[in-house]
């Protein structure tokens, strides 16, 4: 039911009539959403999971769908990772550029692609697991992207395949001085007895003011393992509203790292479903935060079977006059005995002007559980400060040593050693003030 | 004989200092030179945190009268991290917690900091982990520790050679050990003892804060002074702080109300 009554459109800051319907989205969910789309409204920041996220930025700006630009291998190659030997395929403003693709496994084991493509090469695929979390119907932004998704990555792992090398998918934005955006529906499915690592990474090649839509839904059949990781470093002036639904067998294994480094406006929601019994769920993630940047995270772990784990493990160094914004809810359900479930998420603001904001949230509905959580939202330590001065360590190098060790306990969970790297040095960077380059751009990171 | 006029290594010349308008330290007047080992005894609430607080830095105190020189220098008017590398060195009380900082990183960093500041090469790798393994039997450390974050789950007799092996790697020229004795059983403090006698040299100085004597026996003092609401109300050999011991602080609170 809809309380605000809203006469203009909410859409009015996409420019839909450059878009055409998804073209590999079924049928029925896009008429469905069709029905619904007009009346749903852009969430309202009475909702207690948009509290504080600046929403204007978003709506003020009259966006277009970006186009298909020729990516040259040596601006890929600029983004690399060093040390990972993966596989990749790389996307740009929505749109597949299978040129730059590099796959080894020739499908005897994994089916990597475009999922546009990948509907069709494999519909009985396609058809079992799309939408099988029901993420679409969530809010405004999943309908949105059910009804327009350009393309995404599809990762099908076969059952009791163990995928060595890491699944890389590369997502850039150039808006070519027009304020464009894209949309991603990516679908991952770890089948039966399967493991694999799979890295997200967005980058801008430009600086214009862009939105980036992103649905992932991750399937874990039992007894799989995946390893999910995002890094998003796109450019100040952008902007991406992501939603990744997990739907968990049993004996399943989901750990994700997100590391949120870059972007005007960032909100991450995650949906972990744990129907299947004995499974796990760790969720870590790292954001930073700077200049007016807001970076929003909202976890919801849903603890529907027995004997199951899960761990949220956030933290966030806000600068300037960024803010952050972390709620964790956790849902016990009736029949779920034997669960266990930990939250934890530290903030440290380094001006007066930033801000952070915590929230936890328990629902417990059986008793029988084991849970934990703390939020904190505080300044770097002054009396460990003085310390390491009185042992003649300068005071900003110092802090700097302090806010390392607090980003270390994060980026130390990240599995993929490579890209553990790759953070550790980029968090090194920005915490110790380097200038990485003028334009946002280059590095995929900004310091300006 | 040539008769040399010694410098001095600390200076405090009629030293006030508050904590939130409330006055701590009253006139405190002291000369330490190089080669002596100076205690101060004094009841709970004397001042003697206060002092040393004020020595190192601590932002929360203010210094509302007075001078104090190290090595010459103005050390009010230097940061903490720059008293420091002057060779000014506290052995905290309660020493802090630094998470997700080892002791090996910790030490490492102190060394790269002193180093760059004299102007000299860092250690390279190797160097660095001889030359702590010199320190770490000086204060019998174990090993075990040091990739520990700082402080971090310690117990009080870990924390206090924590703050022994960072005065033997930082090798200072005046070492405050502010009530390093608090908290530990006679074997530790033995140990503890031990290090800081080993480090004894002609060029460098002691400031022992202790409210029992039972140290004394231990880092033996040339000069013992007593501390008694923000003033030092006597000063004596080594024998004071046995008379101390024997007497209770009772009998300087009657001292006093007699003059």
């Amino acid at each position: 039911m809809n309380i605000d009554t809203i006469t203009k459109k909410n859409t009015d800051f996409l420019i839909l009539d450059t878009l055409k319907f998804s073209p590999f989205v079924p049928k029925y969910l896009i008429e469905h959403h069709k029905k619904y789309f007009s009346d749903k409204n852009l969430p309202s920041p009475k909702n207690e999971e948009w509290q504080k996220l600046n929403l204007n930025r978003l709506t003020q700006h009259r966006f277009i769908q970006g186009e298909k630009l020729k990516l040259n291998k040596d601006v890929v190659s600029m983004y690399n990772i060093s040390g990972l030997y993966s596989d990749i395929i790389v996307f740009i403003n929505g749109w597949f550029c299978p040129e730059l693709s590099r796959i080894t496994n020739l499908k005897e084991n994994l089916i990597f692609g475009s999922i546009k493509e990948m509907r069709k090469l494999y519909p009985q695929i396609f058809d079992e697991y799309f939408n099988k979390t029901n993420i679409s119907d969530k809010h405004f932004f999943t309908a949105l992207n059910t009804l327009y998704a350009q393309d995404g990555a599809f990762i099908y792992i076969k059952p009791n395949a163990i995928i060595e090398n890491p699944i890389h998918v590369y997502f850039f934005t150039d808006g070519e001085d027009k304020k464009i955006f894209s949309l991603y529906r990516n679908l991952i499915i770890a089948d039966k007895n399967s493991q694999a690592s799979v890295l997200f990474s967005y980058h801008s090649l430009s600086s214009d003011i862009s939105f980036t839509n992103v649905v992932n839904e991750i399937i874990v059949r039992e007894n799989a393992y995946i390893d999910f990781n995002v890094f998003q470093g796109e450019g100040n002036e952008s902007m991406q509203i992501s939603n990744t639904a997990v739907y968990q067998y049993a004996d399943s294994n989901f750990i994700s790292h997100y590391y949120t480094m870059c972007g005007h406006l960032v909100k991450n929601e995650i949906d972990v479903n744990l129907v299947g019994d004995n499974s796990n769920a760790e969720l870590n993630g790292l954001y930073m935060p700077d200049r007016e940047q807001q970076f929003h995270n909202t976890i919801f772990v849903k603890h529907l079977a027995k004997h199951s784990f899960s761990k949220q493990f956030y933290r966030g160094i806000i600068d300037n006059n960024a803010s952050a914004f972390f709620y964790g809810k956790v849902l016990i359900d009736k029949g779920a005995i034997g669960n266990e479930a930990h939250q934890t998420n530290n903030n440290i603001l380094l001006t007066p002007y930033a801000h952070a904001h915590s929230k936890p949230h328990l629902i417990i509905y059986n008793d029988d559980v084991a849970a934990s959580h703390g939020s904190t939202v505080g300044q770097v330590d002054k009396n460990a400060l003085f310390y390491m001065q009185t042992r003649g360590i300068g005071r900003k190098k110092a802090e700097t040593l302090l806010l390392s060790a607090f980003a270390e306990e994060v980026i130390n969970k990240i599995k993929m050693i490579p890209f553990k790297l790759y953070i550790k040095i980029l968090t090194e960077k920005r915490l110790s003030g380097e200038k990485i380059e003028k334009q946002c751009a280059k590095l995929g990171i900004c310091r300006y | 004989m040539e008769n040399t006029k010694r410098q001095p290594l600390l200076e405090i010349h009629d030293l006030h200092a508050s904590i939130e308008d409330k006055e701590i330290l009253k006139g405190i007047n002291l000369i330490v030179y190089p080669g002596e080992v100076h205690a101060i005894m004094g009841p709970n609430g004397s001042g003697k945190s206060t002092l040393s607080a004020v020595l190192a830095g601590k932002e929360d105190y203010t210094v509302t009268k007075g001078k104090v020189f190290f090595k010459g220098k103005d050390l009010l008017k230097m940061k903490p991290e720059e008293r420091a590398r002057e060779g000014l060195f506290l052995a905290f009380q309660y020493p802090v917690e630094i998470p997700g900082v080892s002791i090996m990183t910790f030490l490492k960093t102190v060394m790269e900091e002193i180093y760059k500041h004299r102007g000299m090469e860092p250690m390279t790798a190797a160097e660095f982990l001889r030359y702590l393994k010199e320190k770490k039997e000086l204060v019998e450390f174990d090993s075990k520790l040091e990739n520990r974050a700082v402080n971090a789950g310690f117990s009080g007799g870990e924390k206090k050679k924590n703050e022994i092996l960072q005065m033997a790697v930082i090798n200072p020229t005046l070492a405050i050990l502010d009530e390093t004795d608090s908290g530990l059983d006679i074997d530790a403090l033995k140990i503890v003892a031990n290090g800081v006698n080993k480090m004894k040299r002609d060029d460098n100085a002691f400031i022992v804060i202790t409210h029992y004597q039972r140290l004394l026996n231990y880092i033996v003092p040339d000069i013992v002074h007593v501390l008694y609401d923000g003033r030092i109300v006597k000063t004596g050999t080594k024998e004071l702080a046995l008379e101390l011991e024997e007497k209770g602080y009772d009998w300087i609170k009657k001292e006093l109300s007699t003059l």
